[in-house]
């Protein structure tokens, strides 16, 4: 076994971790505070991807422009869905099904307006795909070390926001006793509106660094449903901070374990991670932060 | 004659129907498809049964259908085709292997202390993600090279291979929504909806709900790999890709939950309807918009008829009735569509927009008050799930 390749999977596998967690953070959050299992996040992270695509390829914007079209957009959107959610009065059981059917929809809206094609933004629209920054022979991917940075940036952000701002305080208060807050004159329906929104735009976030260094598929949610939802419980749920870890120690896990035994090992190890993190440490391997 | 007697000799009436169309399709020399679309319609019946088995009594939501029915496809096709097992052996066996693997993982699971609902969930999603790619690395399995299931030799007695289909596929889906029928009127069956009510009151009781839970799941994964392994046959060539997919999960959870998951008749009447409307929109080459409108259709269920198309149609059984055969006949007579299968999708169709009308509206335009027959359950509430909270 080569050392500099274990390096370059451990190495690779830690920046690909951050992007799990950008991917994970936006369900965990929603799950964790609004008690919404929404798996419309996939979609969200999917319909994220897709329109980087689309706007760098028409109007040749540059796709780390894109963070600023995308996360406001998304938030829009996330905002509304939860209106819809209050809407409706759904427990935790119905959110999934109701999301399941929002993740139909939407997947098939994708396939629609894209095609079943594979689709990648060519290499004069998006510099970025193929940069990558050395160090002592361990290459560094731009994108992913921008979406590492990025599910720093949002970890920390929403964590400090979550135990220092008003704001945070007030979802705290609602996710703790939504009748109490709200008899502390706080409308818990503009919280979770909030939220959501945030939980969306970081989903969002999530499918621009996607586009710009995987070639994208409608089905290619499928293949994150494993992950994401490893990283979101071993990280325990609505922990912004457990998100990053978990979504590290899976992207290093799966990383090195497709180095070692081949690369369809992967989700076979990131499984036996979660089962067995389901036995010890039912409640995630984070178990600190608010929300 | 006590209710059960009624509901068995209603079963062996409609086995005997059933069991007597391909006779019916011979004799009238109809054309073949027929029998297909009701095969394929009872392998979703029977998975979606199972699948309520576990989900439905229980109220433990399950993904994993996708990997009962894998290991039921693959465990024939390896047995059948690599070891030259005859075919209707191998066929208990697969059922036999993934119950034994649903108790596994019910051995690991249900002995957490603090298992909520959605950890169960998800992590029933996981095993299929695990057993796809330990199919995907296993050369004796798998080996990402898929099998060639075309050739497999059935018994004659069973007739040419889409009579084969249609009689193994009856036989498995009446098995099956029998035994979600014994099951639904047992001490067992009781057991698992206190479960699901409440599940530290039902062990508080004295219901054994270690037991009684996995009893559920070794049901759910026995019948969803048997009826797996029978549709091995109509995959032919069996890939990873095709089996462990999130399609028989999704529909089969999409079926119960249209048809009720509080009644063992829901899932039967779910999957008939999704697997009508789902057929006939591919035949129209509507693939897509099929997809757009099976969710369109799961949000609107969850949030107008949250008991399920089967229990509002007991509860305006006349309505429902009158509207399904008069629009069945109509069609039929004035020979509408092309075929019976189009007409009875849009009698099903129209009948279900008249299902949709909220309650307390239903109960002002009808006025007379056209009462349900006398229920054998006490009235519905709303599923309540389960949450670590409860």
């Amino acid at each position: 076994m080569d050392v500099d390749l274990l390096a370059q999977a451990a190495v690779s596998g830690l920046l690909i971790g951050g992007l799990y967690a950008t991917m994970a953070m936006g369900i965990s959050l929603s799950w964790g505070a609004l008690k919404i299992i929404n798996l419309a996040h996939f979609t969200f992270i999917l319909l994220g991807a897709y329109l980087t695509y689309q706007l760098t390829t028409t109007f040749g914007i540059d796709p780390f422009l894109m963070i600023v079209v995308v996360f406001p957009l998304f938030f829009v959107a996330g905002a509304l869905l939860q209106v819809f959610f209050e809407w409706a009065k759904v427990d935790e059981f119905r959110s999934l099904l109701i999301s399941f059917g929002l993740f139909i929809i939407f997947t098939s809206l994708v396939r629609t307006v894209w095609t079943a094609d594979f689709r990648r933004i060519s290499s004069e629209d998006n510099p970025y795909a193929s940069a990558s920054i050395f160090i002592g022979g361990v290459a560094l991917q731009v994108p992913l070390i921008a979406a590492f940075i990025a599910a720093v940036v949002i970890a920390v952000g929403t964590s400090l926001a979550l135990s220092h701002t008003h704001f945070g305080r007030a979802v705290r208060a609602v996710v703790q006793d939504a009748e109490m807050a709200r008899a502390f004159g706080i409308d818990p329906r503009r919280v979770a509106v909030i939220l959501s929104g945030l939980a969306t735009a970081y989903s969002g976030l999530a499918g621009v660094f996607i586009a710009m260094f995987q070639v994208l598929s409608p089905t290619m949610t499928f293949a994150w449903f494993g992950i994401v939802f490893s990283v979101v419980i071993l990280g325990g749920l609505g922990s912004p901070y457990g998100a990053l870890g978990a979504g590290i120690i899976v992207g290093v896990v799966a990383g090195v374990a497709s180095v070692v035994w081949g690369p369809l090992s992967a989700p076979l190890v990131t499984f036996l991670l979660l089962i067995a993190a389901l036995l010890f440490r039912p409640s995630g391997l984070f178990r600190r932060s608010p929300a | 004659m006590t209710a059960r007697t009624k509901t068995l000799l209603g079963f062996a009436i409609v086995a005997v129907v059933l069991g007597l169309v391909p006779n019916v399709v011979e004799v009238l020399d109809a054309p073949g498809f027929y029998l297909t679309f009701l095969f394929t319609m009872f392998f979703w019946i029977s998975q979606s049964s199972s699948w309520n088995i576990l989900t439905g009594y229980s109220g433990y939501f399950s993904f994993g259908q996708g990997a009962w029915f894998g290991i039921g496809v693959y465990t024939t096709g390896i047995l059948a085709t690599k070891h030259g097992w005859p075919f209707l052996v191998a066929l208990p066996v697969a059922g036999l292997v993934a119950g034994a693997a649903g108790l596994l993982l019910g051995l690991v699971v249900f002995r957490l202390r603090r298992l909520s609902g959605e950890i169960f969930a998800l992590t029933t999603l996981a095993v299929s993600f695990v057993l796809a790619s330990v199919a995907r690395l296993t050369s004796l399995i798998d080996g990402g090279r898929g099998i060639f299931m075309t050739g497999t030799p059935l018994p004659e007695f069973l007739g040419d291979f889409r009579t084969s289909m249609y009689r193994m596929t009856l036989v498995i889906a009446l098995l099956t929504v029998l035994t979600a029928y014994l099951i639904f009127e047992s001490r067992l069956g009781w057991g698992l909806f206190s479960i699901r009510d409440d599940e530290e009151v039902a062990r508080g009781l004295g219901v054994p709900t270690f037991r009684y839970k996995m009893t559920a799941l070794g049901t759910n994964a026995f019948f969803g790999a048997l009826m797996g392994g029978v549709w091995a046959l109509q995959i032919g060539f069996v890939t990873v890709e095709d089996v462990f997919n999130i399609r028989v999960p999704l529909l089969v959870i999409l079926m119960a939950v249209l048809g009720g998951m509080r009644h063992w008749m829901g899932p039967v009447v779910g999957a008939a309807i999704i697997y009508t409307l789902t057929d006939r929109l591919n035949s129209a080459g509507l693939a897509d918009v099929n997809q757009v409108i099976i969710g369109a259709l799961l949000i609107v269920m969850v949030l107008g008829v949250r008991e399920g198309i089967y229990l509002r149609i007991r509860a305006r059984w006349i309505a429902s009735g009158v509207i399904f055969f008069g629009a069945m006949a109509a069609l039929t007579v004035f020979d509408l569509t092309s075929s019976l299968i189009w007409d009875f999708s849009y009698a099903l169709l129209i009948t279900m927009a008249m299902l949709l009308i909220p309650t307390p509206l239903w109960e002002r335009l009808t006025r007379s008050r056209i009462t349900a027959p006398p229920s054998d359950r006490p009235p519905e509430q709303p599923v309540p799930s389960k949450t670590a909270g409860t």
